[in-house]
């Protein structure tokens, strides 16, 4: 068994000693938790160290025939577009659990193992290197994802919960057909055979394109299937909303890179254009919609359709600024937009409401806290020398250059780049209003500021805001020779067409 | 590498001090008010001091080094594919003349502000602020690239909004956040020219292939003889088009960061700030970035006016674009201060009004002149601010001696307006004896440092041909007859006449340590024309450009043309740089003298001769169109018709769109009733007896699992849990038996 699998099944463990540690007090059962998510990332890390830089294929596989009569494996493997978004989920993950402390009062033990099947299951979707297996996966997050809203949620959560797994499922049927369709036709589900294999569907990728996009659209969510995720965002626990924000988005955005490219190129270069409209749809919409929320929480779910627009414009850039840029910018979206969550299940967790006009003033009753969250919102509204500019700035230089786009792609940059201001405009008038202002609601002058818990969770976040804002070149050449090697495959085929 | 190996130290003294105020800098002064305010402002003064050494010793390196530039990389920023930034330092004379306004005005400023600020209860966080601000502009000055400028560009748009909302908590008498409001006005005006910042390049790099300034203007120059084609992508342009539209979006950064129409309208709101800061940032240091921007990328505006593209349109050329800008700027803010009592915002778009100046002189190819007027300017316009600021102390200290004796009108009291202002020349001798140097030198009165500054700007404009620098010229004469109105008037509101207010009345001089530094700058404002001190006559100049020795005429511009190679290229015929006139041009120094002579006197002894008697008489131009000017520009257009609009665009898409329409219409009515409606027909009239069929058991599967949820709550969570978990641990066994065995 390799280190892969192992990494992969590891909160396993965790899950095994929840269930059979039935007397144990509730703290006993979150230190289980907690040091599970640490161990989990910890594991990642000794990835990361057998991890070689430069190489473009697949590393540290783990391949064994699965269901034979089938074509089906079980094959694990990673390579620089699933590293990041390994690393990603279990550093979330081990920010996100204890972050339930307070939070999560009643029925810990079922929470705990939800969350750490949650992560077998993002795991083995960036990890699965067969499409069956892959889909698998992607269909088992849905569940613990749909408890942990059903069953810790607010007051809409059933409905929000149903919602988000009928959504999400309706969109992946399609994928599941062009799975099948391709497993047929090459007799094998393994990624790396039908991509050397993809002539063989070729005639219907375009359809096999949409199939995917759609499943992988619904995720993200690329305007306009964005439908439900401000129920999702608004009703999940804090904890979900920062996993949801954090890693379950980013499988759409792996998705595209790890399939859509690859296996369809012809129809990647195709459809690039109309994807990258709705991505600037999206970048705009979802900044100017997020601009009129009067809950702090909806405002945040919202601005995550701002931001992977930013993403996908990168991906179908089809270059290597562009795709690098989107992959590192996900991850800056997981770190911003999960601190931003986190940041509001502070303050709900001590005034139980998420309404902005009932906030003002913070800053006075919270200053710690209120100096990190303006950190957090200058990261996420792209400050250069934090973490979301470097991610912007190169998807946005990805776009203006790219062939993908036509003979006037600046007039893409130029509509992508206004995001930029709005950004600027729903960020710091939500920060104006909550943080700013007199501390005129008496019920704000109780606020505490954080604990020792709570800073430690917002200075993990800190580290690579500025990390990455400041010296990225690491993050990025632990992709560069996989997206380089993918770029050039795509940009045979380009010049192929021309 | 020598001594240029303590450059980075620049910009590790203000770090060290940010760290310093902003993590313990509070326990000092709340262990203790007197010797904690002490440490922690003198703790960021000393920051900026050593910044201001390193600054000397970088200047000093320079001329070892016969003024070439030198490059101090510290690290690699950001590296994807063929797109390269390093966090590196350019040592220049450019950056070098920018480093020493900065740090030197800073730690001026630094000083007063330990004064000002005292008292104030987050007096260690203003410090934090400040020291912030010192780094990021000193990135901004010392990167050797564009990324890296930025970096400074939007870190000081950073400062600038927490400075100005320093006292976020403050309300106006209608409720409005006010000091929060203009914070955030700052940053979005300023996120608009960065728009084009970004833009701009991002358009640099896939032309040039960098982004660091000397391969970029390099192979512009290279691309500019050959005459190559852009070609990126599939896009093809020729190099002419592609600078017009890099350079003319340099031109809209510059106008958000420097103040310049359309997007001025951030920076008299900005004066909501304290007063040190606009002193610093709001005058000195950072709104003169779109001026350094410029001078920086002289070879791409010199290439642009050598291949003489127009933008289409509007048919002119994007550097005349940056002049005309510039001029009209210049007028239309010297306008605007005639309808001001604040004694702040007269100075506001004052300084809105000498930013056009700078940028107008830019435009025209006058690189020195405009450096010049932003060095002069920085001076003249930081003492006017920090006098200003002694005179609101001087006026609330008289109204808190005032409010002792009677407790009755301090809530509508105002400090900084004029009217209630009025012979504090007797109150506050030295503030009135600084800040009459400054306002002269401001107006352009002979020998002080604006004068110079300016007059090499007009020479410029008037010796130049071509219909552009004609009417630039007449604009910017008119500007700075305005200039010294305008001045005028305050001075005569301020410091003449009699007190109007009890307040006025009791006003009293400020402490040393906030004149002190008013006494040096006004000492720069009146040496600071030797800088680059003309030649009184043509053959002087000749003479002394035969024997090489200048002496300390146009000592800047020998200085500074070792960074701006445009100078250069122009002497190889590649460009046509405008030339500056280097000596006197008699005829325009006369006219701006007299003119500005006739404005003071005008203002002082004809319009307001006998005005202000009391607080609340008119201005006599309230009657004229003039007075327009404090209603019609734009900000009234922002306000009134974009931002509402705006907001009900948002609630529109918001509300109306997203979630009426999208979600609640369409998808609970269309598709999940229709869903739902298909299912109950599929089940109750096709078949009755179970599941049959993929929609009835999508129809099914809704139920089930809301079925589930309903257990969950009543308390069968924890079966369901475990079913899961059962299913969960089968399909896991079948996975991991072949993995294990």
């Amino acid at each position: 068994m390799g280190i892969l699998s192992l990494l992969t099944f590891f909160p396993l463990i965790g899950v095994v000693a929840l269930l059979i540690m039935r007397k144990a007090s509730d703290n006993a059962l979150k230190w289980v938790a907690i040091s599970t998510a640490i161990a989990t990332f910890g594991m990642s890390l000794v990835v990361l160290g057998q991890f070689e830089t430069g190489v473009a294929g697949l590393q540290l596989i783990d391949r064994f025939e699965w269901i034979e009569a089938w074509g089906i494996e079980y094959h694990m493997g990673i390579d620089g577009i699933s590293i990041l978004m390994v690393l990603l989920t279990t550093f979330i993950m081990m920010l996100a659990i204890p972050s339930s402390w307070n939070a999560i009062s009643s029925q810990v033990r079922q929470y705990y193992i939800f969350m750490l099947l949650l992560e077998v299951g993002m795991l083995g979707v960036f990890l699965a290197q067969d499409l069956f297996l892959f889909y698998i996966f992607w269909e088992f997050t849905l569940v613990p994802m749909y408890f942990l809203i059903g069953i810790w949620g607010g007051k809409n959560r059933v409905y929000a919960a149903i919602k988000f797994f009928l959504y999400t499922m309706a969109g992946s049927l399609l994928m599941l057909l062009g799975i099948l369709y391709m497993g047929i036709t090459n007799d094998t589900f393994s990624l790396p055979d039908l991509i050397s294999g993809r002539a063989a569907f070729a005639d219907v990728q375009n359809w096999l394109f949409l199939g995917f996009a759609i499943a992988f659209a619904i995720k993200v969510p690329i305007f306009p299937f964005h439908s439900w995720l401000p129920d999702a965002h608004t009703e999940a626990p804090t904890a979900g909303s920062v996993i949801l924000a954090g890693v379950l988005l980013k499988m759409g955005t792996y998705g595209f890179i790890r399939f859509n490219l690859p296996l369809f190129p012809e129809a990647s270069v195709e459809f690039a254009p109309a994807i990258a409209v709705l991505a600037i749809i999206g970048i705009i919409y979802g900044a100017i919609v997020s601009f009129a929320q009067k809950d702090v929480k909806k405002l945040v779910a919202y601005s995550s359709i701002s931001h992977l627009g930013f993403v996908m414009l990168g991906i179908f850039s089809l270059n290597n600024q562009g795709i690098q840029g989107a992959i590192l910018q996900g991850v800056n979206h997981g770190i911003s937009s999960g601190a931003l969550f986190f940041i509001v299940g502070v303050l709900y967790e001590q005034r139980h409401t998420r309404e902005i006009k009932e906030y003002g003033g913070v800053w006075k009753a919270m200053p710690v806290f209120s100096a990190l969250t303006l950190i957090v919102t200058l990261s996420s509204m792209g400050l250069p020398g934090l973490n979301g500019f470097v991610g912007e700035f190169t998807i946005l230089l990805g776009s203006m250059g790219a062939e993908s786009l036509g003979a006037s792609p600046w007039i893409f940059t130029a509509f992508a780049t206004t995001g930029v201001i709005l950004a600027a405009v729903y960020l710091l008038w939500m920060f104006q209003r909550v943080f700013m202002g007199p501390l005129d609601n008496p019920a704000n002058e109780k606020l505490r500021d954080l604990n020792s818990g709570e800073l430690a969770i917002m200075l993990s976040f800190m580290l690579f805001i500025i990390w990455i804002g400041v010296a990225p070149s690491g993050f990025f050449s632990l992709m560069d020779g996989t997206v380089s090697k993918l770029v050039a495959d795509i940009g045979s085929v380009l010049l192929a067409g021309q | 590498m020598g001594i240029f190996g303590l450059a980075p130290l620049l910009l590790v003294f203000p770090l060290i001090g940010v760290l310093f105020n902003g993590l313990v800098g509070r326990r000092f002064v709340e262990y203790n008010r007197q010797t904690g305010e002490k440490w922690s402002g003198w703790f960021g003064s000393l920051m900026a001091l050593s910044a201001f050494a390193i600054a000397v010793a970088m200047f000093f390196g320079l001329g070892a080094h016969e003024f070439h530039a030198e490059t101090v990389v510290l690290f690699d920023w950001i590296h994807v594919g063929d797109f390269y930034v390093p966090w590196a330092m350019q040592i220049d004379t450019l950056s070098v003349t920018m480093m020493l306004v900065v740090t030197g005005v800073g730690s001026l400023i630094h000083i007063y502000a330990i004064g000002y600020m005292h008292g104030d209860p987050n007096f260690s966080r203003f410090f934090t602020y400040l020291n912030l601000f010192l780094f990021f502009m000193l990135i901004l000055v010392s990167g050797n690239n564009y990324l890296m400028l930025f970096v400074g560009w939007e870190g000081v748009g950073l400062c600038s909004f927490l400075l100005i909302g320093f006292w976020f908590d403050r309300v106006n008498e209608k409720g409005e956040t006010m000091n929060a409001n203009a914070a955030r006005k700052a940053f979005v005006a300023n996120r608009v020219g960065d728009l084009a910042m970004i833009l701009a390049m991002t358009l640099t790099f896939w032309t040039f292939k960098s982004l660091e300034f000397q391969p970029v203007f390099d192979s512009a120059v290279e691309m500019f003889e050959s005459g190559h084609m852009v070609h990126f992508g599939a896009f093809e342009a020729t190099l002419g088009g592609v600078l017009t539209a890099i350079t003319a979006l340099f031109l809209a950064g510059a106008a958000g960061k420097s103040a310049q129409i359309p997007l001025y309208v951030w920076l008299p709101d900005a004066m909501a700030g304290p007063t040190p800061v606009s002193a610093l940032i709001h005058a000195a240091t950072m709104v003169t970035s779109g001026i350094y921007l410029i001078v920086r990328s002289n070879v791409l505006f010199e290439i642009v006016r050598a291949s003489e593209v127009v933008i289409p349109g509007i048919n002119i050329s994007s550097p005349d674009l940056v002049a005309l800008t510039g001029a009209a700027t210049a007028v239309f803010a010297g306008l605007i201060a005639f309808t001001q009592f604040d004694i702040k915002k007269v100075l506001a778009y004052s300084t809105v009004s000498q930013l056009g100046f700078m940028i107008a002189a830019v435009g025209m190819g006058a690189y020195v002149a405009g450096m010049f007027h932003l060095i002069t300017h920085a001076f003249f316009k930081a003492l006017l601010f920090l006098g200003s600021g002694s005179v609101i102390h001087g006026m609330e200290h008289g109204h808190h001696h005032l409010s002792h004796g009677h407790h009755d009108e301090h809530d509508t009291f105002d400090p900084q307006d004029m009217r209630t202002m009025g012979g504090l020349r007797h109150k506050m001798p030295t503030t009135f004896a600084v800040y009459m140097i400054g306002s002269l030198a401001l107006a352009g009165i002979v020998p002080l440092a604006g004068f110079w500054s300016k007059d090499e700007i007009l020479a410029h404009a008037g010796t130049n041909p071509g219909w552009i620098f004609t009417v630039v010229y007449w604009m910017l004469t008119v500007a700075a007859f305005c200039t010294a109105f305008y001045m005028g008037r305050q001075l005569k509101m301020t410091f003449f006449g009699k007190p109007r207010h009890a307040a006025a009345e009791h006003a009293e001089e400020s402490s040393p340590l906030m004149t002190r530094p008013l006494m040096v700058l006004a000492a720069l404002a009146v040496l600071g024309g030797l800088l680059n001190f003309p030649f009184f006559s043509e053959s002087a100049y000749k003479a002394a450009s035969e024997a090489h020795d200048y002496g300390i005429n146009l000592a800047l511009e020998h200085w500074l043309e070792h960074s701006i190679a445009s100078f250069e290229l122009s002497e190889e015929g590649i460009v046509h740089m405008p030339h500056t006139p280097t000596w006197i041009q008699f005829d325009v120094a006369i006219i701006s003298t007299i003119l500005a002579v006739v404005a003071l006197l005008a203002a002082v002894f004809l319009v307001y001769r006998n005005r202000w008697q009391t607080a609340d008489e008119r201005d006599p131009l309230q009657s004229t169109p003039i007075w327009w000017m404090a209603v019609l520009p734009f900000d009234t257009l922002y306000m009134k018709g974009i931002i509402p609009l705006f907001n009900r665009l948002a609630d529109f898409l918001g509300y109306k769109i997203d979630w009426d329409l999208w979600h609640n219409f369409v998808h609970e009515r269309i598709i999940r009733d229709t869903f739902v409606g298909f299912a109950n027909f599929a089940s109750d009239v096709l078949d009755r007896q179970g599941v049959d069929g993929l929609v009835n058991g999508a129809g099914q599967l809704t139920r089930w699992l809301s079925g589930g949820l309903r257990m969950s709550q009543t308390g069968y969570a924890r079966t369901y849990a475990l079913s899961i978990l059962l299913g969960t641990v089968a399909l896991l066994a079948y996975f991991l038996w072949p993995v294990i065995f």
